[in-house]
């Protein structure tokens, strides 16, 4: 059990070269007080409600099957980690970083890509080149031995019948409504319900940190 | 979230299967016939010996209906003990006389479809996010779909519903009925009161003020009303201007008229939602009325979306403890005060009138204080978890565990209260048997059986008929197991003929998935005092208010008064307690479900982040949580899901490994007898 929480905080290292310092900060403190779990970034749920309340419903159910979810992962280190930033964009750090949010913020179509326009969970930090990266060479330095950890599971249900439970953390992804529905959403995390508003009244967060300990009286 | 995972209850590797009982102070297994057996006995030798109220019922809100049926049956009308209570005394007391005094008729004129139809929604310290997620999912729906739907949060921490909602006001604990009382002065003051409505329907009184708290054994207290005027009740609202009630409740005066004026707009339909924040609530009875008051001032009510709407916290508390009448002064139709409800009850039953004791007894709290001082010396413990959930717990643990008290405990797991048993009778779980229940909105619900129960568990009801049979009351319950569910059906809706409480028959019950009484001439009724769904209404208006004897609805002038206990120097801060959204009540069944276990393994006290730093305490850290009756350290939680304001912290009491009740007060409201769980006096160390 041990091994596993070293390698959860080493994980969380390793996303010191993408992240911001106080975010790692942070993340630090929720490996070693586990148990307290997701509900560090529980208080922000209204940005949930807000993202429902508005956007359209027939965006909410609109599917244009551009994206799924092996190109999701091409994009990432491993899971959880930023995007990287799959097109031209004008790098300047010079205090235009908030063009990126003139199409992230709300999403729409994008004629110049030919595609629905993915939608940020977090549009209140605007600073986007702090943590999303872009490509601009394919050599390596040298090599790396790198292995990312394995995406969690689809359809991660535990009955048949029951909703799938949030298998990532909810740092800066509180709001389920920008990534699971809309045109621009993986097809394979859409939901198919997306007129609904209050995600969290079924879907748990359970993200798995260690293995499993059953309730049991002391 | 628990419905759909709740079927997982049923494996947990420590179901009781089978029938213990205590030899030598330890629990050894036995055929359940002999456990029944005991039970049968020691509950004869104790009345032989102690008399008829030596002897107890408790059970809950998640009794089904015929549980509730039996358990009145058998100790009211022939054991002559009105020794009957049900946790719902815990949970819904403070509605049930909220309704009686204002309407003289329990449970909501409205219904879920009020949610369709309402402008505005206002939450009375009710968070209905994680405690009523289905409801709260129709009502944000509704605000998407819908042009000017709002919601407005008034509550005294801020919750997922105060983050949904379009406005979160908060007030300082106990003032919402100085808040609603403002309310009442404005709506008046601005000339928002619906005259022809009130003037036809609505008359005024006055009760009793500085009614106590009930904190010493054997509390009594009886209202006195007295009708008043008009212009009395706008003279009693004079000390209620919002600019003075702002320096009471902490919430603006600028708030205080906003709400007034969606109230007042009569263009505008409110739905007024509240449950354990009203309810449990030292004048629960109180402020259950001054919300009726709000709504019968602008004649909001009874039509659809205008809805003064109190919700149930458990599946059966309307349907079994309110309707089937599981509480020490009630019968399945009236109370054992009248003659009449007595005689009913009697012939329905087949049992000599006699045996009805006109007496009401012991209400929860002074039942449980009974078992200590030893005046109840047997208690027969149903489908809850008191050693959970009573207020001030180790006395009544203590008390509990007294050696000549026997205590009998039907469930389907070990819990702490299976740790004072004498007798633990395994149960059967809801789809291990027939059943059926009653919902907040009216609606009786059937439920078929899918399983059979594990080992020798068997229902709540069998259980009961089983120990009636061997006291001998073989003819008041001669039903067969094949057909029991039906027979006690049959029977129990005879008490409730008539157009103002009739209910389905069994076929109908079964055929469809929930029917709203009064159900007359094959229709159900959706809004209740209004001609057009009530078939009781009689006098020819466009409302009948017939639960009372003037056919109105009363309007209560009733004070702004502290709380039983509150921060002082000493013990500064509140001690708000409640529910999460992955649990039922204990957890006695939802802990046992991996998924909901694994998200919200264990409670923690949340802290307003400021009192934090003060406190010197980060995410996780132990906090040491100091009252007058008992202490307890448990993790600290910050910026969680919910944030209560500077000078509160809030603790759900869900988890048996960190006992929060050891800590609250038992202090009830003199009119319902419910314990107030929102509010005692704490200190905090950092641990």
């Amino acid at each position: 059990m041990m091994k596993r929480k070293e390698q959860w905080n080493r994980w969380v290292v390793t996303a010191a070269a993408l992240c911001c310092l106080g975010i790692i900060h942070f993340s630090l403190d929720r490996a070693v007080f586990a148990g307290v779990g997701n509900d560090d970034f529980d208080h922000q749920s209204g940005k949930l409600y807000r993202a429902y309340d508005a956007v359209p419903e027939p965006y909410l159910a609109a599917d244009s099957g551009d994206r799924n979810l092996a190109g999701f992962y091409e994009l990432r280190q491993y899971p959880g980690s930023p995007p990287r930033i799959p097109h031209a964009a004008d790098i300047t750090f010079s205090g235009n970083a908030r063009d990126c949010l003139a199409c992230h913020a709300k999403g729409g179509y994008s004629a110049e890509f030919a595609k629905y326009i993915p939608v940020t969970p977090h549009p209140e930090n605007s600073l986007c080149y702090q943590c999303h990266v872009q490509k601009v060479t394919d050599e390596r330095f040298v090599q790396s031995t790198w292995q990312s950890i394995t995406p969690p599971r689809l359809g991660l249900s535990f009955l048949a019948s029951s909703p799938p439970s949030i298998p990532h953390s909810l740092q800066l992804r509180e709001n389920c409504i920008a990534c699971h529905t809309g045109p621009a959403a993986v097809v394979e995390i859409r939901v198919s319900h997306a007129s609904r508003g209050n995600c969290r009244q079924c879907h748990v967060p359970t993200v798995q940190q260690e293995a499993f300990s059953e309730f049991r009286r002391k | 979230m628990k419905g759909y995972h709740s079927v997982q209850a049923l494996y947990g590797e420590d179901r009781l299967t089978k029938a213990k009982i205590r030899k030598n102070g330890e629990m050894v297994e036995v055929p359940i016939a002999e456990a029944l057996d005991l039970v049968a006995s020691k509950l004869k030798e104790t009345r032989d010996k102690h008399g008829k109220d030596s002897v107890a019922i408790y059970g809950s809100g998640q009794w089904t209906i015929p549980d509730g049926y039996v358990a009145s049956k058998l100790f009211k009308g022939c054991l002559g003990t009105n020794n009957v209570e049900a946790n719902a005394r815990l949970c819904m007391a403070s509605a049930v006389t909220g309704f009686m005094t204002s309407f003289g008729i329990d449970e909501p004129m409205g219904c879920y479809e009020d949610i369709d139809n309402a402008d505005v929604f206002i939450t009375w310290g009710n968070n209905m996010a994680e405690m009523h997620p289905v409801l709260f999912s129709r009502m944000t729906a509704n605000r998407k779909r819908r042009t000017g739907v709002r919601i407005i949060d008034f509550a005294t921490r801020s919750t997922r519903t105060s983050q949904a909602a379009d406005k979160s006001i908060l007030f300082k604990p106990q003032t919402d009925l100085a808040v609603a009382n403002a309310i009442c002065h404005e709506i008046i003051g601005n000339g928002w009161v619906n005259s022809n409505f009130v003037n036809e329907h609505v008359s005024f009184h006055k009760g009793k003020t500085n009614i106590g708290y009930g904190i010493e054994d054997n509390f009594a207290f009886t209202d006195k009303d007295e009708a008043i005027s008009f212009e009395d009740y706008k003279l009693f609202l004079a000390d209620y201007t919002p600019e003075k009630v702002e320096k009471i409740s902490g919430v603006s005066a600028k708030d205080i008229k906003y709400m007034a004026s969606l109230y007042g707009d009569p263009a505008v339909k409110v739905t007024s939602f509240w449950c354990m924040g009203m309810n449990q609530h030292t004048r629960g009875t109180w402020i259950n009325n001054l919300v009726y008051n709000i709504h019968l001032l602008v004649g909001k009510i009874s039509t659809p979306g205008n809805s003064p709407f109190s919700l149930t916290g458990q599946p059966s508390a309307c349907g079994t403890v309110r309707e089937v009448g599981t509480l020490t002064h009630a019968l399945p139709h009236g109370v054992v005060m009248n003659e009449q409800d007595r005689k009913h009850a009697a012939e329905i039953w087949d049992v000599p009138v006699e045996n009805i004791d006109p007496k009401p007894t012991y209400h929860t709290v002074e039942m449980f204080r009974a078992l200590d001082r030893g005046d109840i010396k047997f208690m027969w413990i149903q489908v809850t978890n008191p050693m959970v959930t009573m207020p001030n717990l180790k006395r009544y643990r203590n008390g509990a565990l007294k050696d000549d008290r026997f205590v009998v405990v039907s469930d389907v797991y070990p819990t702490p209260t299976t740790d004072v048993a004498d007798v633990i009778l395994p149960a059967a779980m809801w789809i291990e048997q027939e059943g059926l229940f009653g919902n907040s909105e009216r609606r009786t619900q059937h439920f078929g059986q899918i399983l059979t129960p594990p080992g020798e568990a068997m229902s709540d009801t069998w259980q009961i008929i089983e120990v009636a049979r061997r006291l001998g009351f073989e003819k008041q319950f001669p039903w067969g197991q094949d057909n029991y569910i039906e027979k006690i059906w049959e029977e129990y809706r005879r008490f409730h003929s008539g157009p103002k409480h009739e209910m389905a028959p069994y076929k109908v019950l079964r055929e469809r998935s929930g029917v709203q009484w009064p159900f007359v001439n094959g229709k159900e009724t959706r809004w209740r005092f209004n001609p057009k769904h009530d078939p009781a209404c009689s006098n020819g208006k466009d409302f009948h208010f017939y639960g009372k004897k003037d056919n109105r609805a009363w309007i209560w002038a009733r004070p702004y008064e502290p709380a039983a206990e509150f921060p002082d120097n000493q013990y500064p801060f509140w001690l708000n307690t409640g529910r999460v959204i992955e649990h039922w009540h204990t957890g006695s069944m939802t802990r046992r479900i991996p998924v909901l276990h694994n998200a919200m393994p264990a409670s923690y006290v949340e802290l307003n982040p400021e009192d934090a730093i003060e406190l010197g305490v980060v995410n996780g850290e132990k906090v040491k949580i100091i009252s007058r009756r008992g202490e307890i350290t448990m993790p600290a939680q910050i910026n969680g899901r919910g944030v209560p304001p500077r000078g509160m912290v809030f603790v759900p009491f869900f988890d048996e490994s960190y006992l929060i009740n050891e800590l609250t007060l038992d202090a009830f409201c003199p009119i319902s007898k419910q314990p107030d769980y929102k509010k005692c006096a704490v200190r905090l160390e950092k641990a």
